[in-house]
C-alpha cells in the first residue's frame, strides 16, 4: 500500500498484490469481526444499537489518538507525548468552560483542542525535523513538560465540559444507524485516504522507508517530518476533545496510560514499527480489537491476576497471526532447519565434510613501517562528541547544586548518595543500551525487576543463608526471561517492542500470581548492608558499582561480543555477511538486559527492605532515557557506556537537586524535560549531505 | 498466503469461542444479585487488601447465598474503567462496586448505569455523579489532623520533610492542601524539602535519600510524610540513630510502622529490625481497605431495598505511640476491644495497611484482609 495504490483508483493492481499490501489492516478486520461475534455470543443479549453505540464510544479515544501516532510510525518516529497532549486539552478544556453559559459552540471548542494538539506537534516536528534530533528523546521531554504543564492548568480532576459536547460526540449521526464515535473515526479515515493520494502520502511513505533515497529523490525530508508530527498532534487534540465529551469534566492524568496500549492498537493494526509498512485503517481496527478484550474477559470472567497474561498472549498471537506467510521469519527459519535435516541425512553439511584446508595462498605481508596510532582525542572524538554534553551537564547540575542549596561538592555525603542512586540506572543502562545499540527496545525491564525482587523476598525472607540460592535462582530467571525474548524476536520474527510489550504483561501476571497481590518476605541483613550500610565511609554497593563499569566498557568495547554488537546495530545484513551469528548474538544481547534488570530487581530490595509490585514502573523511560541522553543512536550502531553513564549521573544529579527544593511538583516536571531537552540539543546529528 | 493465516486465525477464535460458551453457561447462577467489583490497578499492597475484603464479606455466610461476585481490574487506565462499566452493565449486573481512578472521568457511565437501574458503589475515592453512592473517609480531616499532631509535637517550630502522594489527584491534593494550611498557620515551621512520594515506600526511600543528600538528618526536625514513616525510621537507624532520637513522623497506616510505635521492650514474635518495637513517636492514619468491603454490604441492603445513604463518611483511623495496641490473633472480637498493630508473625509484610477494624463489619477480621477468609 505504498507508491503505487498511491495513484488513486485507476492504477490497475492485481487482487493478490492489493491483498499482500493489506494483509495487516485485512486481518485486523477479520479479528475484529470475530471479536465482535465473541462479544454477541457470550454477552446477554443479542447486540443492538445501543450496545454498538457504547462499544463504539469505548474504543473512540485511543482509536483517533491511535491514528496520529500511527502517522509517526509509518515515517519511522516514535511519540511519547501523545498521551499527555490528550490529557492537556481534556484539562485546557475542562477549565474553561464556563458552567452558566448557555451552551457551548462544538466545533470551536474542537478546532481549539485540535489547535493545542497541532501547537505541541510543531514543537515536536520543529526540534526533530529541523534540529534533526531523536523522536524518542524529544517526545519524552515534551511529555515530561506537558504533564507539568497539565498540573499547572488544573491540580486535581475537575472542572466542567459542556454537556453540549456530551450529546454531540456521543451522539447519533444517523439515529439509529450510524454512532457519532464511528462518523467522526470515518471522517478522519476519509481525510487521510485523500492526503494518503496526494504528494505528501507519498512522500510520507517514502520517508518512512528510506529518508536518504526520498531526499535523493527530491522529497523535502525535512517538511514532511515536521507536518507529520502537527497532523499527529490534530489527532491527539481531537482524541483530547472526545474523552472530554465523554467524561463532562477534566482530569490531569487521564491521557497517561493511553501510551502503551496505543503503541498496541498501532501494532495489532498491522503497522510496522520502524516506518513505511501500514496504516491507520488498520489501527483503527486494531484498537477496538484491544478495547473488546476487555468485554471478553469479563464475560468469560477471567480472574483479574490472568488479564495481563491474556493480553500479552494475544497481542503475540495477533502479530504472528499477521505475519504467517512463506515470507514470514517463522517459516523461513522452519524452512531452513529442514534443508539442513536434509543435508545431515545426505551428509553433506559442512562439519560433516573432508576437512581440507581449501584457504587461498598469499604472500606472507612485507614488513612496512609501523603504523603510528591517532593520538587518544582523534581516535575517541567521535565517541566525546556524543559522551562530552552529559558530563558536561552534570557538572553545571552539581554548581547549580552547591549554589542553591548549599554542601554539595566537598559533601562525601553527597557523593555517595548520588552514585547509589545512579546504580540501578547504571545496571539498566548496560542492559537497555546494548539492546538499543543492536536496534531493539526492551519494554520487559518493569516487570522483570518486579518480579525477580518479588521472588527473591520471598525466598530469602530475612535469612543471609537463604540468599546463597535465592541469588543465582533469581538471576538465572533473568536470564530465561531474557531468552524467551530474545528467541521470540530472532525465531519467530516479532518485533522488539512488541516482544517484550507482551512479555512484560506476562510477566505481571506471573508476579500478582506468585505474591497473591500482596507480596511477602523481606531483604536479608548482608544484602540490606550492600545497599544502604557503610564500609569505610561509602555504601558497599559503589565500589561493586566502579567494577561494574569497568566490566560493561570492557564487554562493549573490547570483546568479540561487544563488536558484534555494534555491527548488527550497523546493519544487521551487513553483519549476517561478514559471519555474525546475529540470532546468537540477539539472543544474548536481550539474556543481557533481563540479567541487569534481575540485578536491579535484587539491588532494590536490598535498598527498601522488601519487594513490592510494580516496582520496577518507575524504571523504564528513564532507562531509555538515560541511554539516548548518553549520546546513543536510538536505531542502533552508535554509542558508548561511558556516554550513558554520563546520561545516568546526570538525571540523577538533576533529581537530587529537585529534590533538595520545595519547587511544585509541575514547575520540577518542567524543568526535568527542558534539561533532558537541552542535554540532547548538542547530540544532534549533522545534515547528511 | 492470506487464506492459510486466515483459516489459523479462525480456527483459534473458535477454540474461544467454544471455551466462552461453557463459561457463559456455567456462570448462570439463580436468585443471586450479579455483582461486580471494579478495581483499580492491583500492583500495590492497598488494593489486593481491599479486594481480599470484598471477595471475604462476599463468602461470608450471611452473604454467599445472595451475591454472585465477579472481580475484573481496570489499572490505571480510566479509559479503559469506563469501558469495563459499561460491558458490567451489558452484561446484566445489579450493582457494581467501583475503586474510581477518577472522580469526575467515571460520571457520564456512571449515570447511564444508574438509569439501567444499576446500583453503583464508590469506595475509598468519591464519584461526583450525584446517583452514585460514596464510602470513604474525610481526606482534608486527614490532613489537618495529622498536621495539627506534628505541630503540637515540634512545639510550633522547627524544620520538616513531606512526602505527597500521586500528584494529580484528588486525594493527595485534599490532604496535601490541608496539611499545608495548618503549617502555614505557624511561621517557625519551615518545610525545607518537599518531594512526591507516590504513596509507595520503595519510591519514599529514594526521595528522602535524594532530599538527604544535601542535608543531614539533624537538620530536619519532624516529617510529615502520606507513605514512608516505616522506611524513614529505617534510614535513621542507619544512619546511627538511636530509637530514642527518632524525629516525630505522621503518616500511613502500615503495619511496620505500627509494630515500630510499640514500646521497645514490647515482646514481639518474628520481629526483625527494622520491623520491630523501637518507641517511634508516629501518628498513623490511612484509607481503611474495609470500606470496600462495606461497600458491598451496603449494595447488598440498597438491592434488598433498604435505605442506604449516598455518603457513607468513615471515621478517620488514627493511631498514635500512646494508643497503639498489639494484636494476638487479630480476630474482630479482638479488634473490637482496641488492639491495631499485628505480630510480624501473622504478617510478614511490613506495607501491609494495619487499619482493617469497623464497627460496621463483623463479617471480616485480619483473615479477610490476608487470604480473603471471612469470620465465622
Amino acid at each position: 500500500m505504498s507508491l503505487v495504490s498511491a495513484r488513486g483508483p485507476k492504477a490497475t493492481v492485481p487482487l493478490a498484490r492489493w491483498l499482500a499490501r493489506n494483509r495487516g489492516a485485512l486481518i485486523a478486520a477479520i479479528v475484529f469481526a470475530l471479536s465482535l461475534g465473541v462479544v454477541d455470543w457470550v454477552g446477554a443479549g443479542p447486540l443492538t444499537y445501543f450496545d454498538v453505540s457504547f462499544l463504539s464510544s469505548g474504543g473512540a479515544t485511543s482509536a483517533i489518538a491511535a491514528m496520529g501516532q500511527t502517522l509517526v510510525v509509518l515515517s519511522g518516529g516514535f511519540d511519547l507525548s501523545a498521551g499527555a497532549v490528550v490529557s492537556l486539552v481534556n484539562v485546557a478544556l475542562a477549565s474553561s468552560m464556563d458552567p452558566l453559559a448557555p451552551g457551548a459552540n462544538v466545533v470551536l471548542w474542537t478546532l481549539a483542542g485540535i489547535g493545542i494538539g497541532m501547537t505541541v506537534g510543531a514543537f515536536n516536528g520543529f526540534f526533530i525535523a529541523w534540529l534533526r534530533m531523536q523522536p524518542i528523546v524529544v517526545t519524552l521531554s515534551t511529555m515530561f513538560i506537558l504533564q507539568g504543564v497539565t498540573l499547572l492548568v488544573m491540580d486535581k480532576p475537575g472542572g466542567f465540559v459542556s454537556p453540549d459536547l456530551g450529546s454531540f460526540y456521543l451522539g447519533d449521526a444517523v439515529p439509529n444507524l450510524v454512532p457519532m464515535p464511528l462518523a467522526v473515526i470515518g471522517v478522519v479515515l476519509l481525510m487521510w485516504l485523500w492526503l494518503k493520494g496526494s504528494r505528501f502520502g507519498t512522500a510520507l511513505y517514502a520517508v518512512g522507508s528510506d529518508p536518504d533515497s526520498a531526499a535523493a529523490v527530491g522529497v523535502s525530508v525535512v517538511m514532511v517530518r515536521f507536518l507529520i508530527y502537527v497532523i499527529a498532534g490534530g489527532c491527539y487534540g481531537l482524541a483530547g476533545v472526545f474523552i472530554s465529551a465523554q467524561t463532562g469534566s477534566g482530569d490531569p492524568l487521564v491521557g497517561n496510560p493511553l501510551l502503551l496500549s496505543m503503541f498496541a492498537a498501532v501494532v495489532v493494526g498491522g503497522t510496522r514499527l520502524g516506518g513505511g509498512q501500514g496504516g491507520p485503517t488498520g489501527t483503527v481496527f486494531g484498537a477496538y480489537i484491544l478495547m473488546m478484550v476487555v468485554n471478553i474477559l469479563l464475560a468469560l470472567n477471567v480472574s483479574a491476576y490472568y488479564s495481563t497474561i491474556a493480553e500479552g498472549t494475544i497481542l503475540i498471537l495477533a502479530v504472528l497471526a499477521g505475519s504467517i506467510s512463506r515470507g514470514s521469519v517463522l517459516a523461513v527459519k522452519l524452512r531452513a532447519a529442514r534443508s539442513q535435516f536434509a543435508a545431515w541425512r545426505a551428509g553433506t553439511l559442512p562439519a560433516q565434510l573432508e576437512r581440507v584446508d581449501r584457504r587461498m595462498r598469499i604472500a606472507p605481508p612485507t614488513p612496512s613501517r609501523p603504523v603510528t596510532a591517532p593520538p587518544l582525542h582523534v581516535r575517541y572524538a567521535e565517541t566525546l562528541r556524543y559522551a562530552l554534553p552529559a558530563y558536561i551537564c552534570l557538572v553545571v547540575i552539581v554548581i547549580v547544586t552547591q549554589l542553591w542549596l548549599g554542601r554539595a561538592i566537598l559533601n562525601p555525603g553527597y557523593w555517595n548518595s548520588l552514585l547509589v542512586l545512579s546504580s540501578f540506572l547504571a545496571v539498566l543502562a548496560l542492559g537497555q543500551g546494548t539492546v538499543i545499540l543492536t536496534g531493539g527496545l526492551d519494554l520487559s525491564v518493569p516487570w522483570t525487576i518486579g518480579l525477580c525482587g518479588i521472588i527473591l523476598a520471598g525466598m530469602v525472607n530475612g535469612s543471609d543463608v537463604a540468599l546463597a540460592y535465592a541469588l543465582p535462582t533469581v538471576l538465572v530467571m533473568g536470564l530465561s526471561i531474557g531468552f524467551a525474548n530474545g528467541a521470540g524476536i530472532v525465531y519467530l520474527g516479532i518485533s522488539p517492542i512488541v516482544m517484550t510489550l507482551a512479555t512484560n504483561g506476562i510477566l505481571q501476571g506471573f508476579a500478582l500470581l506468585y505474591s497473591q497481590g500482596t507480596p511477602a518476605g523481606f531483604s536479608s541483613p548482608m544484602l540490606r548492608w550492600f545497599m544502604t550500610g557503610r564500609l569505610a565511609g561509602v555504601t558497599p554497593v559503589v565500589p561493586f558499582m566502579l567494577a561494574f563499569v569497568a566490566v560493561a566498557v570492557l564487554v562493549l568495547g573490547r570483546t568479540p561480543f561487544g563488536r558484534r554488537v555494534y555491527g548488527i546495530g550497523n546493519g544487521v545484513r551487513a553483519a549476517q555477511l561478514s559471519g555474525i551469528r546475529v540470532e546468537r548474538t540477539l539472543i544474548l544481547v536481550y539474556m543481557l538486559s533481563s540479567l541487569c534488570a534481575a540485578v536491579v530487581g535484587v539491588m532494590l530490595t536490598g535498598f527498601s527492605g522488601q519487594a513490592s509490585l510494580g516496582m520496577g514502573d518507575d524504571y523504564l523511560l528513564p532507562s531509555i532515557a538515560v541511554v539516548v541522553v548518553g549520546g546513543t543512536l536510538i536505531t542502533g550502531g552508535r554509542g558508548h557506556y561511558l556516554g550513558m553513564l554520563g546520561g545516568v549521573l546526570l538525571l540523577t544529579a538533576l533529581q537530587m537537586l529537585l529534590a533538595g527544593t520545595t519547587l511544585p511538583y509541575a514547575t520540577r516536571a518542567i524543568l526535568y524535560g527542558l534539561v533532558v531537552l537541552a542535554a540532547v540539543m548538542a547530540l544532534r546529528e549533522r545534515r547528511v549531505q | 498466503m492470506g487464506i492459510v493465516s486466515i483459516a489459523r486465525r479462525i480456527a483459534l477464535m473458535a477454540g474461544l469461542v467454544a471455551s466462552a460458551a461453557c463459561a457463559g453457561s456455567a456462570a448462570e447462577a439463580a436468585d443471586k444479585y450479579k455483582i461486580y467489583l471494579s478495581m483499580s490497578f492491583i500492583g500495590n499492597d492497598w488494593q489486593a487488601e481491599a479486594a481480599n475484603m470484598v471477595k471475604a464479606m462476599a463468602a461470608h455466610k450471611s452473604m454467599a447465598d445472595k451475591v454472585d461476585l465477579q472481580v475484573q481490574v481496570a489499572g490505571p487506565n480510566a479509559q479503559r474503567q469506563i469501558q469495563q462499566i459499561n460491558a458490567m452493565v451489558q452484561a446484566g449486573a445489579k450493582a457494581i462496586v467501583i475503586f474510581p481512578i477518577s472522580p469526575t472521568a467515571l460520571n457520564q457511565v456512571v449515570k447511564n448505569a444508574c438509569d439501567k437501574g444499576v446500583k453503583v458503589f464508590a469506595y475509598d475515592a468519591e464519584i461526583t455523579e450525584p446517583c452514585a453512592y460514596n464510602i470513604h473517609i474525610d481526606q482534608e480531616e486527614a490532613g489537618r489532623v495529622t498536621a495539627e499532631w506534628l505541630v503540637k509535637k515540634l512545639d510550633g517550630k522547627g524544620n520538616i520533610v513531606i512526602l505527597t502522594g500521586v500528584p494529580g489527584t484528588s486525594v493527595d491534593d485534599q490532604r496535601t492542601k490541608a496539611a499545608k494550611a495548618v503549617f502555614a498557620k505557624y511561621p517557625n515551621i519551615k518545610i525545607v524539602g518537599e518531594a512526591v512520594g507516590m504513596w509507595s515506600q520503595a519510591v519514599a526511600r529514594t526521595e528522602l535519600s535524594k532530599i538527604l543528600a544535601t542535608r543531614s538528618w539533624d537538620d530536619v526536625d519532624g516529617l510529615w510524610l502520606q507513605v514512608g514513616c516505616f522506611t524513614a525510621n529505617a534510614m535513621q537507624l542507619e544512619a546511627g540513630k538511636k530509637p530514642n532520637e527518632l524525629k516525630p513522623c505522621a503518616g500511613e497506616g502500615a503495619n511496620g510502622g505500627r509494630i515500630q510505635m510499640l514500646p521497645e521492650s514490647t515482646k514481639v514474635e518474628g520481629a526483625s529490625p527494622p520491623y520491630a518495637p523501637l518507641g517511634a513517636p508516629r501518628i498513623s492514619y490511612a484509607s481503611p481497605p474495609y470500606s470496600g468491603a462495606l461497600a458491598l454490604k451496603l449494595a447488598v441492603q440498597a438491592l434488598e431495598g433498604k435505605d442506604v445513604p449516598k455518603l457513607t463518611i468513615l471515621p478517620l483511623p488514627v493511631v498514635t505511640s500512646e494508643t497503639v495496641k498489639l494484636c494476638e490473633e487479630g480476630t474482630w472480637e479482638e479488634m473490637k476491644a482496641g488492639c491495631n498493630a499485628f505480630n510480624p508473625a501473622l504478617v510478614s509484610n511490613p506495607g501491609w495497611f494495619a487499619s482493617i477494624f469497623s464497627e460496621q463489619t463483623p463479617e471480616i477480621g485480619l483473615n479477610a484482609a490476608l487470604v480473603g477468609q471471612p469470620e465465622n
